[in-house]
């Protein structure tokens, strides 16, 4: 047929057009990961003469093994799903306030809005200074007293690590909460009026239709609170210059490869939540994705 | 008693007022029609009985109950949205048993519910599925399938045929009317289409501007509207209005402009002496109107602009002095573009309002 002649150009030009970005995708995105893999098979270090020896598991078996690790894995998860948990909880209380017009309503937008639109470089050195008053204030021995016995008990820089998480926090809910409450404006009023005829709970409604109608924007919430958790954690560490030394997966790895020059090693150690995270990332498309094979095609009349 | 009573019934928002004063007794079983142009508070009322607005002053009451403070869910009624409200989440039928679930109906009872209301309205073999996999019309029907299962004493119906297409429009009326006979419950039906109001209800209640213009059977509000709003907004084509000076000659009551000469009605002519002098609104149907003798001293002289044959029937636009008129006239009519004819009506066809208070004569 002359139609599908036409359509392998449409999509050959369909191909070359996408080109560019593909390279630049493959040149930036996919060669550099593909080379972390394979590094972190040998044992890659400027240490080494001769060339880097294929090594096979070694640098994983070698983190199984590595209390170290499980810690900076714990932290790093926890960190993560903690943080998204509290992110979400806040964000829908945020949306739920904000979702029908009230007389102060301008303003409790603004002050929900601020914390994401506010440079987060300043931000985070303000939360850090809040935890950890650089000069002595009306609560600073307070502040002190309780650094002490949270790094006591969970380590060095634990209480550091507890502004970052606080940042966070603090942060990514004012996104989550403006997020979804495009996500509920997006919901036609009838779905909800229709609930009010239904049932008195507002709890239930809740749950019944809300939450279900709602899927898709909190499984993209979760999904953006968990990657800006991880990136947070790398941007945070370079911006207050390793003040943060709690251990985290990023962190550790770079001192692996930076300082200890075990770039095998580090590349094994990034690598290492990689699994974990495809899961989440599976499981979140799952749920985002709404589009489902029709039954039957419905019939063109009535 | 299903029986719904508005008494005094207001709404303002703010600067708004939206609903004024309307006072409407619905007796059991009646199916009654608000209908009017967009604004005109009929929505606004509807919400109002169901509970999704509050009321700002007077009280409704539904079978024995003063509703006023009772919160929608309790109030026993179902009501049928515009754009049919169905979760997109849920299945055909999980959408029709959701109000039977949030009250806690045992499972066998909810089955049974919906099983008998898909066969009512002949959806059998669409519970398994999800609204975005349904067309228009099945929607539709879905929606009063889920009014329909929790039994109730009033439905509320919101304009349910406006996103239909304009067949499928008319197939719906007709199962809606079949429905009510079956159902014999008290329905509130609101539509901004009066070919709807007329087919589907008992009585109709014209609304404007928040108030009541006419509370009628749909035969009593086309042949005795109230007023010149009612006239026009009953009928299609719309009626016909022309300004006439009122005048008396030979001891019978006239009215004159250009182009036109009717005598008045002796029924009418006693109310129409009053006037005597004055110009009034002068309103005839396009269906009333026929072609007539050349001679005669009264009727209308019309000059055709538009022939609008339609096979049953021909419309013909004409001009009558100053005035545009529709004329509804039998198909074996042949007029052409600019001739001249002649149009007459029977007296007692005519309608007459004040032209300033706009009330019927």
């Amino acid at each position: 047929m002359a139609s599908s002649k036409s359509r392998r150009r449409d999509v050959a030009i369909a191909y070359a057009l996408m080109a560019p970005a593909l390279l630049l995708m493959a040149g930036v995105l996919a060669y550099p990961i593909a080379w972390e893999v394979w590094a972190s098979f040998t044992d890659l270090s400027p240490m080494n003469d001769g060339g880097p020896r294929f090594v096979g598991l070694a640098n994983y078996r070698a983190l199984v093994a590595d209390p170290q690790f499980w810690w900076a894995a714990t932290v790093t998860v926890g960190f993560a799903v903690v943080t998204t948990v509290v992110k979400l909880a806040i964000g829908i209380g945020f949306a739920l306030l904000l979702v029908r017009p009230f007389r102060l309503r301008p303003l409790v937008f603004m002050a929900v809005f601020l914390p994401w639109a506010y440079p987060a470089s300043v931000s985070v050195i303000g939360w850090y200074w809040t935890l950890s008053p650089p000069i002595p204030t009306a609560y600073s021995q307070f502040m002190g007293t309780l650094k002490y016995h949270v790094d006591g008990a969970l380590g060095t820089g634990a209480w550091a690590f507890l502004s970052v998480t606080l940042f966070n926090i603090w942060r990514g809910s004012s996104f989550i909460g403006v997020f979804l409450l495009a996500g509920l404006n997006a919901i036609p009023t009838e779905l909800f009026e229709y609930a009010l005829l239904e049932s008195k709970s507002a709890w239930r409604r809740f749950w019944v239709v809300t939450v279900p109608l709602l899927k898709p924007f909190l499984a993209l919430a979760v999904f953006l609170s968990l990657t800006t958790a991880f990136s947070d954690l790398s941007n945070v560490w370079m911006l207050t210059a390793g003040r943060i030394v709690f251990p985290v997966i990023g962190t550790h790895a770079y001192w692996l490869a930076i300082k200890g020059g075990q770039l095998g090693a580090a590349c094994a150690l990034s690598l290492a939540l990689v699994p974990f995270l495809l899961v989440v990332l599976f499981l979140l498309f799952r749920a985002f994705d709404r589009a489902e094979r029709p039954v039957a095609a419905p019939k063109a009349a009535t | 008693m299903a029986q719904v009573v508005m008494k005094d019934l207001n709404k303002k928002y703010d600067e708004v007022h939206a609903v004024k004063d309307v006072n409407l007794h619905i007796r059991d079983k009646e199916f009654v029609v608000l209908v009017g142009p967009s604004g005109c508070g009929k929505s606004t009322t509807l919400r109002m009985v169901a509970g999704l607005e509050e009321i700002s002053g007077g009280e409704i009451v539904i079978g024995d109950r003063v509703v006023n403070d009772l919160p929608p869910k309790d109030r026993d009624i179902a009501m049928v949205f515009q754009n049919y409200a169905l979760y997109p989440h849920m299945t055909v039928y999980d959408n029709m048993a959701f109000g039977l679930k949030m009250r806690k109906f045992p499972k066998a009872e909810i089955e049974k519910r919906v099983q008998d209301a898909a066969d009512i309205l002949g959806i059998r073999e669409l519970l398994k599925r999800k609204p975005r996999q349904l067309s228009g019309g099945q929607r539709q029907r879905v929606a009063v399938g889920r009014a329909i299962v929790r039994h109730p004493q009033v439905f509320l119906f919101d304009e349910p045929l406006s996103n239909l297409d304009a067949k499928l429009r008319v197939q719906m009326r007709v199962e809606l009317k079949r429905l009510h006979d079956r159902l014999e419950t008290t329905a509130i039906y609101v539509t901004h289409d009066q070919v709807e109001a007329m087919t589907l209800g008992d009585r109709v209640v014209v609304m404007k501007d928040g108030y009541i213009q006419q509370v009628g059977e749909p035969l009593e509000l086309y042949g005795k509207p109230a007023n010149r709003f009612v006239a026009g907004f009953i009928g299609s084509p719309a009626m016909n209005f022309a300004e006439a000076t009122v005048g008396e000659e030979n001891g019978s009551v006239l009215v004159t402009n250009a182009g036109l000469r009717m005598t008045v009605p002796p029924a009418k002519a006693d109310r129409m002496r009053a006037y005597k002098g004055q110009t009034v609104t002068m309103g005839v149907r396009p269906e009333d109107m026929h072609i007539a003798a050349a001679d005669g001293r009264t009727g209308l002289d019309a000059v055709v602009e538009v022939v609008e044959p339609l096979g049953s029937e021909i419309l013909l636009d004409v001009m009558v002095g100053n005035t545009v008129m529709v004329a509804r006239v039998d198909p074996t009519v042949r007029a052409k573009v600019h001739e001249k004819i002649r149009l007459n009506v029977h007296p007692d066809r005519l309608h007459f309002f004040d032209a300033k208070t706009e009330q019927a004569i």
